[in-house]
């Protein structure tokens, strides 16, 4: 090969190189731009939607990637994004749901598989449940990371089947709520349990039996499901979704029922809710019929 | 090519020992992927092992359902045609370079003389088909049954002729899997572990009956009497002559066999008595001063033959018939004063003729 081949070979094979560099780079660029664009998009849009109290239209509606098809539980940050996880694994994401980036996953060391269900945080500490009661303890990971957990089994699959966890963070205990009784004649009441902080003491936990007809209310439910737990921030009441009822009910911690009313927009499976320091209401789709996806709503206590 | 063969010859000093220069060619690919990983760390981390777990990706735009133009399909947001591209011809290029040691081994640590061209093309080719298959399928059930049902139409039938041909398309099929699910890492050290386990059986001839002679030690009897047919002198490089492949020691003892026809039987007054070995890089130009200085101190000589190598000198071998007045030392320095800085080395092993009987007593 002559030196003037060479030559044109490697002056062709420059711009390729360049444009791999430049990979990471455009889609920080991109990341930069579409975040400026999301928060003036949606300022506007809450704007609009404080205007018309009445109507509950969503504010923001991001599309999950496809490995999030099962998202399910949500669980806040302190900074203001929400750690979110797919059904099958135990993948953690985070993402910033006021600009809809996904920003980080991680992974329990491993690649654990089973039915997750739920996920909370509580102070440097992070707790994923399985739809068994099974609990895993982990700190959280750097972007791609694999990261150790601890497991921690409530004994309380033989009973409930769960898909709702959250920390309440005054009494310093995880609030599961079970979802569906394994025994045959299963009690016509929504039962949550109060499960101190460290895990380890079964004796220590409570129960909380909030009567059906109470949690119906006026709709035309003929029982709850619930699909996920969270904390109202203002009022530290529990705020919980059911994704077969597509309904939302606002409980005290004492368990008396202070709402109870659908979820608001088109839910197909709400499998998440969360509630920002903003009044911003966060719910998680997982996919069916239409995409994986979480949706903002101005929260109105 | 060539210039991956230089530098493997650089680091091998020349060697021709296969497992020196397989290490060589890992080594320089190694010092490619930290080069690469410096500068490009998501692309390698992309090809390297995201099909394991999780792999680094940065933040990503998610699609906004609300807008009707959404920010995230533009760019090189993953899936978009910059990424698929980059991705594409990385992990091609990965499952090129991890299956052309593969190749060399198939091609060298063989028990049996010669190789299956088609063989050779198979395993280049193979895991990059493999590769697409596996990265255009991916998680997809649906097109992992088309994909199913598009292979079952077609039929490969094909006998191997050694049984090991066999192992090396699985090789090419894994390597062709790890690519294709963006795993190169797992990849490269199946390859690595492949070559060298191959080689090592090769080598020591692993598996080899008790009562069949190695390879080595088959040799070893017929070139010590050819180097001494008296039994008197050594074998000047034992280790040499050891570590000779199969293969080249039989093309060594082709080229015995052809001198000993020549010189003829010990009866027989010879017409050549001695071979000139000539290493040289520039053939043509040697021959030309070689023969000159052949033509004045010989009384005869014939070319016996040029062995063309590439990555190092050529060799030249000459039959000749010294004059009783010429010694050979002085034929020696006549030829490297004639050839000076075109001939590498020269060499003139004179022998006597072959005789049948002794050979067989001893």
């Amino acid at each position: 090969m002559t030196a003037a081949r060479r030559f044109l070979m490697l002056v062709c094979l420059v711009p390729c190189v360049a444009a791999c560099r430049r990979t990471s780079e455009a889609r920080a660029a991109q990341v930069r731009a579409a975040e400026a664009t999301r928060q003036q998009q949606l300022a506007r849009r809450l704007a609009m939607a404080d205007a018309n109290p009445a109507k509950a239209l969503p504010v923001a509606m991001w599309l999950m990637p496809p490995e999030l098809r099962e998202i399910s539980g949500l669980a806040l940050t302190p900074r203001g994004t929400v750690l979110t996880h797919d059904d099958q694994v135990a993948r953690i994401y985070e993402i910033d749901p006021k600009t809809g980036i996904l920003l980080k996953g991680f992974s329990l060391a491993g690649g654990v598989r089973g039915d997750f269900e739920a996920i909370t945080i509580a102070g440097s500490d992070i707790y994923l449940l399985r739809s068994n009661g099974k609990i895993f303890k982990f700190k959280e990971g750097a972007d791609g990371g694999q990261i150790p957990y601890s497991v921690y089994d409530t004994g309380l699959g033989k009973e409930c089947e769960f898909e709702s966890m959250a920390y309440e963070a005054d009494s310093s205990r995880l609030v599961l709520v079970c979802k569906k009784f394994l025994q045959k004649k299963a009690p016509k009441e929504l039962l949550i349990y109060h499960l101190p902080l460290p895990l380890g003491d079964r004796s220590a936990m409570t129960t909380l039996r909030v009567p059906i007809a109470d949690v119906i209310g006026s709709n035309k439910w003929k029982n709850f499901h619930p699909s996920d737990i969270n904390i109202d921030p203002f009022t530290k009441n529990y705020v919980i979704v059911a994704s077969r009822e597509k309904g939302l009910i606002v409980v005290t911690p004492d368990g008396e029922v202070v709402r109870s009313e659908p979820i608001p927009g088109d839910h197909r499976q709400a499998e998440g809710v969360a509630i920002t320091a903003d009044s911003i209401l966060i719910v998680s789709d997982e996919a069916n019929v239409k995409p994986p996806a979480i949706t903002l709503y101005r929260w109105r206590k | 090519m060539p210039v991956l063969k230089k530098l493997i010859d650089v680091i091998t000093m020349k060697s021709d020992r296969p497992m020196r220069r397989l290490m060589a060619y890992y080594g320089i690919l190694a010092v490619i992927i930290v080069i690469l990983a410096y500068f490009f760390p998501g692309l390698v981390q992309r090809i390297g092992a995201k099909g394991l777990g999780d792999v680094s990706e940065g933040p990503t735009v998610l699609a906004d359902a609300l807008s009707s133009s959404p920010t995230a399909s533009i760019g090189f947001e993953p899936g978009g045609l910059g990424d698929v591209a980059i991705t594409t011809v990385l992990i091609l290029l990965g499952a090129l370079a991890l299956m052309l040691p593969v190749t060399w081994v198939y091609m060298s640590a063989r028990p049996i003389p010669g190789h299956n061209q088609t063989v050779v093309q198979t395993l280049i080719i193979l895991p990059l088909v493999v590769a697409g298959i596996v990265y255009i399928v991916q998680n997809r059930l649906a097109l992992a049954f088309s994909l199913a049902g598009v292979v079952g139409a077609v039929r490969f039938r094909s006998t191997l002729r050694d049984t090991r041909d066999l192992v090396y398309i699985f090789l090419a099929i894994v390597v062709g899997f790890a690519a294709g699910v963006q795993s190169l890492a797992v990849g490269a050290l199946i390859s690595i572990v492949f070559n060298l386990v191959l080689l090592v059986t090769w080598q020591y001839d692993y598996g080899r009956n008790v009562l069949t002679p190695t390879a080595s030690s088959q040799w070893a009897g017929p070139l010590h009497t050819l180097a001494s047919p008296t039994g008197d002198h050594e074998i000047p490089d034992r280790d040499l002559v050891l570590s000779l492949t199969p293969e080249k020691a039989g093309a060594l003892a082709d080229r015995f066999q052809r001198v000993r026809d020549t010189l003829g039987k010990k009866k027989k007054k010879p017409r050549y008595t001695s071979v000139l070995t000539i290493t040289t890089d520039n053939v043509p130009e040697a021959q030309k001063q070689v023969e000159e200085v052949l033509d004045r101190m010989t009384k005869r000589w014939d070319l016996d033959e040029v062995v063309t190598n590439v990555g190092k000198p050529c060799e030249i071998y000459y039959l000749t018939r010294l004059k009783k007045s010429i010694p050979r030392d002085v034929l020696l320095t006549a030829i490297h004063e004639n050839a000076d800085g075109i001939i590498a080395s020269a060499d003139l092993e004179t022998g006597e003729p072959f005789d049948d009987k002794a050979a067989t007593k001893g």
